[in-house]
């Protein structure tokens, strides 16, 4: 019988607990790089190896290797540090990576351009912060969203409990980790059938692909739970969490031109107690662990587990591995994607400012001293800082006198609480280039200035404050949730995007397929008239997202395996 | 007549014939003996013996002792030449090398001929320090009587002009010497100088009765140079005009860098050097700064003038002596009255060069005055990056531009921004070699080696091609250190296919920038200390190629910690180690 298993199977087997040879290959002072199995188990330690894709072209004739460099993510459930936290990643942001930090869609933080070299210093300065890396990336479960402020509520607090025990309950046990990052120290790790009961939850195999879960809090679905693999909805009983309503089988990534990968919306499967939370999200993880495709890594997510062996029997085997039923989804609404951006105070009388980072990008630039302005403020805060998934910041449980001193270092840094328009308040875009070896085009480095050309145009129909959500990846795989936005942009190479429509602004629906391949000039002479429309057409409160499908512009995605289908492309211009 | 036997023991005959011919030859005229000698040379040069001319040798030949102190090879080639013209006037002359000499060897040496260059700002050569710090040193032997005279080689580009032999020369007169001809100091033009001076001082150095004798020599040492070093095809007067086929800036977008790699077509017949040679570029100036430099001096250009400037003379380079040329050119007092005082002179040169000069105390000038003002321009070394043996027909360099900013204005250096900027593949360069005898790898190429680079001091990327190229079964051991890592890994993907084809056994790095703390070549050393004492241990070579004050001090400190800590010694004894090391050649330097 031949082994059909994907090769990263076959290099999870032989790593004896995620060690391979990740040791050897940092103590290599030759190259930057790390052996090609290595890299994948590096992700599994949260850190990718990159090479800055702008250099490409020079260094072969200079006689060097590509400008390899590591992108670490950091494991925070919640996306919650303290300020002495965000003071030791800003050090390491200095000392070690590119002199800035990147808020990602998962409540963390990414730094870039670490070199080989800096690697253990840098794991090691992390974990002095009391923080790790584990899991932030591999086949495991990811790092664990939260709706972003704890202090909001008693439920945002639950939200925030419940991350954290997912978080650490879900954790691969190696002590790889520890043994490569921090003491240093060769320990060669269990082999073969041995080497599963390191991993009493994970085996030696891990996950067939990665696996995402979050915890949202309604009416505000910040944390865009369709997008996830698994989700807990907090239904809230006379103020504290009664329970949650459990989702599985969301997720964003597809490849262009392969019409079985499509983005999917999670469906609701049942509802549990919040003592019985943590061992459902087990039982998922396991079923999905043994029933996901291992042969194929693009078919490997839940999503598509449950749509090929349908809801009902994954949900009967999740019970069967219970012991018990989840009783039936209980009723819940969601308003809105995105954070509440600006100052508001909370039930407590304390303050909190939702901060706009454009595409998340904690930097100082001329005229724009960000990153100075969060150091001088967790320099002088007592409270806490958050990351939120829309990759911007909360600074949390501010009290009046400290609001001014705030007001004061961003004024003084030259960073404006408000932004310039509900459209740039809701876009996000991916990193993409130059450090992502998947970026088919321009993401985070272009969205901005697309965002300002669209503003033109939205100033032209009396549009500028309203909020519209825009997203753009360099690639397919949907880092920041594109075909969950009311305009999607989906790179497809250099300066070509494909235009996604028609998504809901809650988060419930996904987009539909517009436009392919269109550049800057096509897609601002696409969106002109539909904003036009939009500004005279639309009926109260109705959202771009439902305006473009009741106006036939593009058809309603009803449900992932839907997303391919009834698509009607603009003519080109 | 006392019982001569003039021909040695060690001649290549038998014992028997030596005292056959000493019967005969102890026993003859001059006129017997001049005609014999001119006899024998002309039968193995194959021309009739009657035309050989008769001739004869000094009656007594006169000791005399050459002594050099050498640091990129000019002082060394002037005592070589000295010897050949020493010789011709009947002089017994030998060549010392102050760094494998000794005080001590004066004392008895009657007449001495000092050829000593300078170093930097005003230190003797490296390899020389040793003597010199003797010879200044309280207890140096007396030297009453001895005869001497100094040649003094520097640049003056440096404050300390000659400084060296300036003080050599005071020196062996406070010791008692007696010095027979007044010293001179050379600048980087000192060809001519220095062979007319060498002439008058050896006849100022002859005996009375041999100056007087008429007697023509004979010069049967025609070949006498140091084994394997023959006189190089091409030199400064006649260079190599070779084609670049390779430019390319090696430090990638985003260094503080900028390190050129130059590949060369020098196929030439004649044209050979060794791994650890120096390669002459001889740069042609900046048109921007030509034309500059004729706008701040007022002068009215003509054809022949630019080309002047542009290929043949010193343009940037600001000196005392040229200070006071141009206050004497100029008329102007002021800058006379600077030049005069060495303080003043220096607070006003430090980073101003020539064209500041013309600007702050202007004025007009005839093409004539700026010609005799300039020195010519010199040629600039470069260590040279490949091994012919491995790069057949080809000559690489590593060139590091040399650009800032000072008073205002941007600088450049001139030879590697000729490169740089004004040189594209296709053109040519004109270069001879320098060469080193004093770096060089071990004739045993079972000896492991250990290479110690910093920045260009990777051209040892050419001793490590050779070792490969010669199958050398020693270990190399690379330690190389720049900046950072991403950009400034000169060579990268070379030495990555040396570890792999285990051409290098080892290869250690220092990226200074890449951390908040510096680490730099020697903190590997220190690092590894271990190791580096087994490969000397096992007899390895160790090579330090580079900045002088940027790395090789330290390194040097470095190594004679790491002995003196095998010793369990003191400092003292790690420096002896060090030194024991160096004089057996296995510790050497080229370094800037």
């Amino acid at each position: 019988m031949t082994d059909k298993r994907a090769r990263n199977e076959h290099i999870k087997e032989a790593s004896r607990q995620l060690r391979g040879t990740i040791a050897e290959g940092l103590a290599d002072q030759a190259t930057g790089a790390i052996a090609e199995d290595d890299q994948q188990l590096v992700k599994f330690h949260g850190t990718y190896l990159q090479d800055d894709r702008d250099l490409r072209g020079e260094r072969a004739r200079k006689k060097l290797e590509k400008a390899y460099s590591f992108m670490i993510r950091v494991r925070i459930p919640g996306g919650v540090v303290t300020p002495a936290q965000w003071l030791a990643l800003d050090a390491i942001a200095g000392n070690y990576a590119n002199g800035t930090l990147r808020l990602t869609t998962r409540q963390t933080f990414q730094f870039h351009g670490v070199i080989k070299s800096n690697m253990r210093a840098t794991m090691q300065a992390i974990d002095a912060a009391l923080l790790d890396t584990i899991a932030a990336c591999g086949d495991v479960n990811r790092n664990v969203l939260a709706t972003s402020n704890p202090h909001l509520s008693p439920a945002h607090e639950s939200a925030l409990e419940l991350a954290r025990s997912l978080s650490t309950h879900l954790l691969p046990r190696t002590g790889a980790y520890r043994e490569i990052w921090l003491d240093g120290e060769r320990i060669a790790g269990p082999d073969g059938e041995a080497a599963g009961e390191e991993e009493p939850l994970y085996g030696r195999h891990y996950l067939p692909r990665k696996f995402k879960t979050v915890v949202a809090v309604p009416p505000d679905n910040d944390v865009d739970i369709f997008a996830h693999d698994l989700g807990f909805i907090a239904i809230v009983e006379n103020g504290e969490v009664c329970g949650w309503n459990v989702t599985v089988g969301g997720g964003m990534g597809m490849t262009h031109g392969e019409p079985d990968t499509f983005p999917r919306t999670a469906d609701v499967m049942g509802f549990c107690t919040p003592s019985q939370a943590v061992d459902v999200a087990e039982k998922v993880l396991t079923v999905q662990r043994d029933w996901g495709n291992r042969e194929i890594r693009k078919r490997a997510r839940l999503k598509y587990t449950i749509e090929d062996r349908g809801l009902d029997a994954f949900r009967a085997e999740v019970e069967r591995r219970l012991g018990y039923a989840l009783s039936p989804p209980r009723a819940f609404d969601f308003a809105r994607t995105g954070d509440h951006l600006g100052w508001q105070k909370g039930p407590d009388g304390r303050f909190h400012l939702g901060l706009f980072v454009e595409n998340g990008r904690i930097a100082d630039r001329p005229g724009h001293g960000l990153r100075t302005a969060m150091r001088e403020i967790a320099e002088i805060h007592k409270g806490e800082l958050i990351c939120t998934a829309n990759q911007n910041v909360i600074v949390a449980g501010v009290s009046a006198r400290a609001k001014k001193r705030i007001d004061a270092i961003l004024a003084a840094n030259g960073i404006l609480v408000a932004t310039s328009s509900g459209l740039r308040r809701n876009s996000m875009a991916c990193v993409a280039l130059p450090t992502c070896g998947l970026a088919l085009a321009e993401s985070e480095r272009y969205l901005p200035s697309l965002v300002t050309r669209l503003e033109a145009l939205l100033d032209r129909h009396g549009l500028r404050e309203d909020e519209i959500v825009i997203r753009m990846t360099g690639c397919p795989n949907g880092c920041a949730r594109p075909y969950l936005a009311e305009i999607g942009l989906v790179g497809r190479g250099p300066g070509t995007y494909n235009l996604y429509l028609g998504a809901a602004f809650d988060g419930s629906r996904l987009s539909k397929l517009h436009a392919e391949d269109v550049h800057e000039a096509e897609i601002v002479s696409l969106l002109d008239p539909l904003f036009g429309r939009y500004a005279l057409e639309r009926t109260d409160g109705e959202r771009f997202g439902d305006f473009v499908i009741r106006a036939g512009v593009v058809a309603p995605t009803l449900s992932g395996r839907t997303f391919h289908d009834d698509i009607r492309l603009a003519g080109r211009r | 007549m006392t019982a001569l036997a003039p021909i040695p023991s060690t001649a290549p005959f038998s014992a028997a014939e030596i005292g056959l011919l000493n019967s005969v030859v102890a026993r003859s005229s001059p006129e017997q003996r001049a005609w014999l000698s001119g006899f024998l040379a002309g039968l193995s040069a194959g021309t009739p013996a009657a035309q050989a001319a008769p001739l004869a040798p000094p009656r007594k030949r006169t000791p005399l002792t050459i002594l050099y102190a050498s640091e990129s090879g000019n002082a060394e080639s002037l005592a070589l030449a000295a010897r050949k013209s020493a010789a011709k006037l009947g002089f017994d002359a030998r060549v010392l090398d102050m760094a494998e000499a000794d005080p001590a060897a004066l004392q008895k040496a009657g007449r001495l001929l000092v050829f000593a260059a300078t170093w930097g700002e005003g230190d003797p050569p490296q390899r020389a320090a040793d003597f010199y710090t003797a010879l200044m040193a309280g207890d140096a032997p007396r030297l009453d009587g001895l005869h001497f005279s100094v040649l003094a080689l520097g640049d003056s580009a440096y404050v300390n002009f000659c400084e060296t032999g300036r003080r050599i020369d005071a020196r062996l007169a406070e010791l008692g010497g007696v010095r027979v001809a007044e010293r001179i100091d050379l600048d980087l033009d000192f060809a001519k100088a220095a062979a007319a001076w060498t002439t008058a001082t050896l006849e100022t150095l002859r005996p009375a009765e041999d100056a007087a004798s008429t007697v023509v020599h004979v010069n049967f040492h025609a070949d006498a140079e140091p084994a394997g070093e023959t006189a190089p095809a091409f030199s400064a007067e006649s260079p190599l005009e070779a084609e670049i086929t390779e430019l390319v800036n090696l430090s990638g977008t985003g260094s503080s860098r900028e390190t050129w790699h130059v590949e060369l077509r020098t196929d030439a017949p004649g044209f050979t050097y060794q791994p650890g040679d120096a390669i002459a570029v001889i740069p042609e100036n900046d048109p921007e700064l030509v034309a500059a430099v004729i706008e701040a001096a007022r002068v009215t250009p003509d054809a022949g003038l630019l080309a002047h400037l542009e290929t043949s003379a010193d343009i940037t380079t600001l000196s005392r002596p040229l200070a006071e040329r141009y206050g004497r050119i100029a008329g102007r007092e002021d800058v006379a009255r600077l030049a005069a005082d060495a303080a003043s002179f220096q607070a006003f040169a430090a980073d101003r060069q020539l064209l500041d000069l013309f600007k702050t105390y202007p004025a007009t000038l005839m093409g004539s005055d700026l010609r005799e003002l300039l020195r010519p321009l010199p040629h600039r070394l470069y260590s040279v990056a490949s091994s012919a043996a491995a790069h057949e027909g080809e000559t690489h360099l590593l060139v590091g531009a040399v650009r800032w900013h000072a008073h205002g204005l941007d600088r450049k250096g001139v030879a590697s921004t000729f490169l740089a900027d004004r040189r594209r593949k296709g053109d040519s360069l004109k270069l001879f070699v320098k060469p080193n005898r004093h770096f060089r790898l071990p004739a045993d190429p079972a000896r492991p080696v250990v290479m110690i680079g910093a920045g260009t001091g990777v051209a040892l990327r050419g001793f490590v091609a050779e070792r490969e190229a010669m199958g050398a079964t020693g270990h190399n051991w690379l330690v190389f250190g720049e900046r950072n890592f991403t950009h400034d890994f000169l060579y990268q993907l070379e030495w990555q296919e040396h570890l792999a084809s285990g051409t290098l056994a080892r290869l250690d790095v220092a990226f200074s920038r890449d951390q908040p703390e510096k680490i730099y070549v020697q903190h590997r050393l220190w690092q590894h200390r271990d190791q580096l004492l087994g490969w000397i241990g096992d007899g390895a070579h160790i090579y330090v190629c580079g900045d002088e004050k940027g790395m090789a001090r330290d390194v040097d400190d470095t190594l004679a910690r790491i002995l003196a800590e095998q010793a369990k010694g003191d400092a003292e004894a790690g420096r002896a180690a060090l030194k024991a090391l160096a004089k057996a050649g296995r510790y050497q330097r080229d370094v800037y």
